[in-house]
């Protein structure tokens, strides 16, 4: 790189090493490879990994080096700055510069948030003990495995995606594992209580027991944790206890130098935050009230950024339905938009309980507006374009829930997104 | 060599054996193969005269319907199963418990066509010779008694001039009433290759319907039903008027002729006369008129558009009188030419099994008749009088003066007239008892003492059909189960109730050589019914009979094709005779808001359905009851094609969907006579029907029933594709048979949870796949046992018929795997069964199996199938899977 091309570059920092930023860089290079300078400031140890894959690393169907992504040598061949390890503690947002954990101050012309989120708090006492712990970060799953050649019981807290993993994955690895659960049914955000307690029944001839409308009072031990004390009084025995409950926004950092934001740092349709030399993007940020916690609305929040930074062209992020996944092997989950029947919804079920599949369409006005699916997902992206596109499906009911290959007449996304704009 | 033993032990054990169809009264010659006791395969006889090697699908699908599942193999008593000897013993002490405290009109015998001459003759035998009552009657009563006294008042004897021939050679064929081209199909066809061959001749077709027999027709009178004696009175007129009697056959062989043209002339003096009651156009009319007048050679065929009618002696006698006006009758191609219905009509006919008739065409109007027969029966217990005739047995059935009937052979809970009146009274009876060959027809569910009986291909006897011609219907497979022949069940209780004498046969031969002498006894010239050169043919003669037209005597030894060729007829004159008819239209004209409904046959049933619903391809014709309504009508009541209709009258209702057809006549409907419940919900046409008869011979007004009509009010409609042979709790529904279980068509008028009302029909499955719909537009299930399918149910809101595939049928009673799991509700196939496999990338549904071709194609990289399917683009979770998956690839290759 020469001193022309050098002076000419804006200085782009980002902070955060997650899943946006790595994302982030790679649609910043797309782009324009020699526009900005990039510098990136993480606080794991690690190069930017897909933490989406913990889960299978947890339970042995991946590897640690298979999911890292971008690892510390790349930054530099990439001609980037990459600080591994390091914290920043301040913004400031009139010098534009940040302050550093480790003394060192970093200037920028243009700021990312990336900071991505945490475990949320549960309110049990003694979470302090050893043992206790979240699984957010490939440390985490060293911790769980470390701990798990010796561990005989585990629980885990929060029966969403991430609690379900972490729970299979152990007991994939052989550790009775119970799953405390504040709502009557598994994944309570994505599934109705039909297919919720389907999913019960699936993970159950898995190795994994289930405490469902129980919360966690308190962790006992002294120093480890020996056991969990449950809402209603039952104490179960633990040598781990995953706490994955969902996430909070790490937002302070931006709070702290003056940003605006309820939960997240608050950002527009441009990712832009209140300051304009600021944009946040990832699980740190709010987005008219929503903050985010699944990576299709990320990637959605990397491509628009990058075509205002690197190109000027406005690219409005638009909140859209998100389906959800289950990487649990052998269990297959699609969900998206409204999963929870209402007296508003028209509701057509599929059910073969022998075969424990259940698909569920919820419609209004003739077009569909969630989708649940469990056991069998085949056909379920087409399912999420039709909701995207509003296409009108009745006439091809019933026979559209078995699939498109059943249809004689296949209603089409894309067709009816132009009839809709004409 | 071991093959070629096997091979040559195949053929033995094919044989073929010559036999007659057990359908219509055509009676054709069947050639029937077996093969490990099972009929495999049966076409038309080449050298028998009825049908030179034709055969109509019924009969071509004999074989398919020889292994009903509902066979009945034991004996019942009160529904269970039980010996001969329990089952018999009870019914023969009933039966003489009951004689001997109310006398022996308390019993009664009801018969059918379908049985043998030989059965009919016992039966005859033993309940007018010893039991003492004449009230056995049969089914042939619906069918056949009008022509049978037309004959009997116009030629002395029930005897049908001409034969099938005659249809061939003349030069003016009028088809009254009849639809051959269904009920007798290959009679119809041999006058449809006749016009081929000559088509100067003529056909009249006088029907209110345009069946498929005016397909052929010259001319079709679409004539107002019943209107028929007044256009052959109006015949008769015309051919006085315009000159063409035959002056010299009227005085030299007949008599009353002045009295009948009298009459003729004041009813139906002109065309316009006859136009106007008709309701057809005068020159029409005037045009059949003249073919009749100018021709020598007319035959005119008449069934049951004449004969099931309040008046149909005298329509028979009408259409005779232009025959004997005419001279037109017993030469080749001129003859009045009555077409039966049944296998054996005639055959009945022969021994008399009619509560009016005695045996041998001898009668009770005669006292040395009676003594004739009683003589030669040494009978214990001589009938003296007539019995009741059918619907008034079945009357005397419900007003408790008939405590016992047999019935044999026939479902009158289906065929009667007022036929949920027969079905009550036959409930209330003491004693029923029913010889059948299926278990569980509508009948055989009143029975008290349920007999199993063979059927064709099992029992050995003979049969008449409507030309005269009596063929051996051939035994040649052993009766299954514990089944015995009519005959020998007949003979067993007769000796039971104590009749030693009279009633020890081994063979049939002895039947027929009885039957056969009988009607020697003091003919010839006498009666018309003469085998006398019969009579002593041997048991090995009788096994290897050849059909042979009657009379069989000394003078003719090889039968006879024509009666009256001599103008000598079997009345007390010897001279045939004229009768004045009084031409009368239907007992009941319709109401304002009524409909005539017509009844009868469909191409490919026979009767009640007992054997030809068991056939998928005989059902696949015409799958479910229907009605045909002329267009007109059918906007007037608001009725769409294939909707459903419903027809009342008695409290009794028919459902049926809509046929929009220009061939019927407006405000007429017609309804075919075949369903029942065990193929429909509500179904039965015959219901509906009047019990209205003819006062001279009892039979019903079949084919004009004033009905209500309205839309059936359907809320939902739907199907059970399904093994099990249920009644399906709705409203509407019909049964068709596939090769491997049922197809249901259901319409309910209550809304119902499907769901629940589907689990209250199958208690007995666990394994549910569903579709719901909240708004219960559509419902979809599927149920298993053990893994095999057992049912598919599918229902919609509305009028709309869900259609099931065919596909569907072949599925049942398999184990699917979870890809023909989804088809089973979707209801078909899909798109040739491709399956993409399990999925591999979640976020684009992308399946294994659509991977591994992509790898195949070329695709040797995550990064290069990402390119091309989009799969671990999106989250990336599944690109270990993929490289795996090209490993495991490449690794084999």
């Amino acid at each position: 790189m020469n001193n022309n091309q050098a002076s000419t570059q804006q200085k782009l920092l980002i902070v955060g090493n997650g899943m946006a930023a790595g994302r982030m860089v790679d649609e910043l290079i797309a782009r324009d490879p020699h526009r900005f300078s990039i510098t990136v400031i993480g606080d794991e140890p690690h190069g930017s990994y897909n933490r989406i894959m913990l889960s299978p690393v947890l339970s042995g169907e991946s590897t640690a080096l298979s999911i890292i992504q971008k690892p510390a040598a790349w930054y530099a061949e990439n001609g980037m700055r990459f600080l591994a390890g390091v914290k920043v503690v301040r913004i400031n947002r009139a010098q534009k510069t940040v302050d550093c954990d480790n003394g060192e101050q970093v200037e920028y012309d243009h700021l990312i948030m990336a900071t991505g989120s945490r475990p949320a708090r549960i309110p049990a006492k003694n979470q302090d003990l050893t043992g206790v712990m979240a699984f957010r970060t490939l440390d985490d799953v060293d911790t769980i495995l470390a701990l798990g050649e010796t561990a005989k019981h585990a629980i885990v807290i929060g029966g969403g995606l991430l609690g379900l993993e972490a729970a299979y994955g152990m007991a994939v690895r052989g550790i009775d594992v119970t799953l405390v659960h504040r709502s009557g049914w598994l994944l309570n955000r994505q599934l109705d209580s039909a297919s919720g307690a389907l999913l019960e029944q699936v993970m159950a001839h898995k190795g994994v027991r289930f405490r469902l409308s129980r919360e966690v009072v308190s962790f006992n031990g002294n120093r480890r944790v020996e056991s969990a004390t449950l809402t209603g009084g039952e104490t179960l025995p633990c040598d781990i206890a995953v706490i994955a409950t969902g996430i909070t926004p790490n937002a302070e950092l931006g709070f702290e130098a003056g940003l605006e934001g309820k939960r997240g740092i608050e950002v527009n349709d441009y990712l832009a935050t209140s300051d304009p030399a600021i944009s946040a993007i990832g699980e740190c940020s709010e987005h008219n009230g929503e903050t985010f916690g699944l990576v299709e609305p990320i990637w959605q929040h990397c491509t628009s950024l990058a075509d205002r930074l690197a190109l000027n062209v406005r690219t409005a992020y638009k909140n859209m339905p998100v389906a959800t996944k289950l990487k649990v092997s052998g269990v297959q989950v699609f969900s998206a938009g409204d999963w929870l029947t209402t007296d508003q919804h028209r509701e057509v079920v599929y059910q073969d309980v022998a075969r424990n599949i259940y698909r569920k369409l919820l419609l209004k006005n003739n077009r569909i507006v969630g989708i649940v699916f469990f056991g069998d997902v085949r056909d379920g992206q087409y399912f999420f374009e039709l909701m995207e596109h509003g296409v009108v499906v009745t006439q091809a009911l019933p026979q559209l829930l078995m699939g498109r290959a059943f249809c004689s007449e296949v209603p089409q996304a894309a067709a009816s997104k132009e009839v809709a704009a004409a | 060599m071991s093959s070629l033993i096997a091979t040559a032990s195949a053929a033995e054990q094919q044989q073929t054996h010559q036999t007659t169809c057990c359908y219509c009264g055509v009676g054709c010659g069947v050639t029937a193969t077996i093969e490990n006791n099972a009929v495999v395969a049966v076409k038309g006889r080449d050298d028998h005269p009825a049908n030179f090697g034709r055969l109509c699908v019924k009969g071509s699908s004999l074989h398919q319907t020889q292994h009903s599942p509902d066979r009945l193999l034991k004996p019942r008593l009160h529904g269970n199963d039980v010996s001969w000897d329990e089952a018999l013993d009870y019914s023969a002490k009933k039966f003489n418990d009951i004689i001997a405290e109310h006398g022996p009109d308390a019993v009664a015998f009801y018969l059918s066509g379908q049985l043998l001459t030989e059965d009919y003759y016992i039966a005859n035998k033993l309940i007018k010779g010893f039991i003492g009552t004449a009230n056995v009657d049969t089914n042939s009563r619906l069918c056949m008694a009008s022509a049978v006294v037309a004959h009997k008042r116009a030629f002395g004897n029930d005897a049908v001039p001409g034969c099938y021939e005659d249809l061939e050679k003349t030069d003016v064929l009028i088809l009254v009433g009849s639809n051959a081209a269904y009920a007798h199909p290959v009679t119809f066809q041999r006058i449809v290759k006749a016009k081929q061959e000559r088509p100067q001749m003529k056909v009249v077709v006088l029907d209110p319907r345009r069946t498929p027999t005016c397909d052929i027709a010259d001319i079709h009178i679409p004539l107002a039903p019943g209107s028929d004696a007044y256009f052959f009175n109006g015949l008769l007129s015309y051919l006085a008027s315009h000159n063409h009697l035959d002056q010299n056959y009227i005085e030299q062989f007949t008599e009353g002729f002045e009295a009948a043209l009298e009459i003729a002339q004041t009813q139906s003096g002109s065309v316009q006369a006859v136009a106007q009651v008709c309701d057809v156009a005068a020159p029409l009319i005037e045009q059949v008129f003249a073919l009749f007048a100018k021709n020598e050679k007319v035959v005119t065929v008449f069934s049951q558009g004449i004969n099931q009618s309040s008046s149909g002696v005298d329509k028979g006698n009408a259409i005779i009188n232009c025959h004997l006006a005419t001279g037109k009758i017993g030469k080749e191609g001129a003859t009045p030419f009555s077409i039966t219905g049944q296998p054996n009509a005639m055959g009945g006919r022969e021994v008399g099994g009619l509560a009016n008739q005695l045996a041998a065409h001898m009668g009770f109007d005669k006292q040395d008749d009676i003594d004739r027969v009683a003589n030669f029966w040494q009978a214990t217990n001589m009938a003296q009088k007539e019995g009741l005739k059918a619907v008034d047995m079945f009357k005397a059935v419900d007003e408790g003066k008939i405590k016992a009937i047999w019935i044999m052979a026939t479902n009158p809970v289906v065929s009667m007239p007022d036929a949920d009146f027969v079905k009550r009274a036959l409930e209330k009876c003491d004693l029923v008892m029913v010889s059948e060959a299926i278990a569980d027809t509508d009948t055989a569910k009143t029975a008290d003492v349920l007999l199993p009986a063979t059927t064709w291909s099992e029992k050995h006897g003979t049969v008449t059909n409507s030309e005269r011609c009596i063929s051996l219907q051939k035994g040649f497979l052993p009766p299954p189960g514990e089944a015995k022949h009519d005959w020998d069940i007949m003979a067993i209780f007769a000796r039971k109730m104590g009749f030693s004498e009279g009633f020890n046969y081994v063979h049939q031969a002895e039947i027929f050589r009885e039957h056969a002498a009988l009607s020697a006894l003091d003919n010839p010239r006498a009666r018309a019914f003469d085998i006398s050169a019969m009579a002593d043919i041997s048991n090995d003669q009788y096994d290897a009979l050849e059909p042979i037209q009657w009379p069989v005597t000394a003078q003719e030894p090889k039968g006879t094709k024509r009666l009256f060729s001599d103008g000598y007829y079997f009345t007390p004159s010897s001279k045939a005779k004229f009768i004045a008819i009084t031409a009368r239209l239907p007992v009941q004209p319709p109401k304002s808001d009524e409909v005539i409904m017509n009844t009868g046959r469909i191409r490919d049933q026979w009767h009640t359905m007992s054997r030809t619903g068991t056939s998928a391809n005989l059902l696949s014709h015409t799958e479910e009851p229907y009605i045909d309504i002329h267009p007109d009508d059918a906007k007037r009541l608001a009725l769409a094609e294939n909707e459903l209709v419903e027809l009342s009258n008695r409290g009794a209702r028919y459902l049926g969907r809509v046929k929009i057809n220009t061939a019927q006549r407006i405000g007429e409907v017609f309804a075919p006579m075949h369903w029942n419940n065990k193929y429909a919900a509500s179904s039965r046409a015959d219901a509906l029907v009047n019990p209205f008869t003819d006062p001279i011979c009892g039979q019903p007004e079949f084919k004009h029933s004033p009905v209500k009509i309205r839309p059936h009010a359907t809320t939902w409609t739907g199907f059970l594709v399904t093994t099990k042979d249920l009644q399906p709790a709705c409203d509407y529904w019909a049964k068709m048979t596939s090769d491997i279980g049922y197809r249901y068509r259901l319409a309910g008028v209550d809304v119902v949870d499907y769901s629940t009302w589907l689990k209250q029909q199958y208690p007995e499955v666990t394994d549910w796949q569903e579709l719901t719909d909240s708004e219960q537009q559509h419902y979809r299930a599927a149920g298993y046992c053990n893994n095999a399918l057992v049912v598919v149910f599918n229902a919609e809101q509305g009028k709309a018929m869900p259609q099931e595939g065919r596909w569907l049928d072949k599925q049942l009673g398999g184990e699917l795997d979870d890809v023909t799991r989804y088809a089973i509700l979707a209801g078909n196939e899909g798109n040739g069964g491709a399956d993409d496999g399990a999925i591999i990338c979640s976020c684009y549904q992308i399946g294994e199996n659509v991977i591994k071709e992509a790898i195949v194609a070329g695709c040797h990289s995550a990064q290069a199938l990402g390119e091309t399917l989009k799969c671990g683009t999106n989250c990336g979770s599944c690109i270990p899977e993929l490289n795996a998956l090209i490993q495991q690839i490449e690794a084999s290759v």
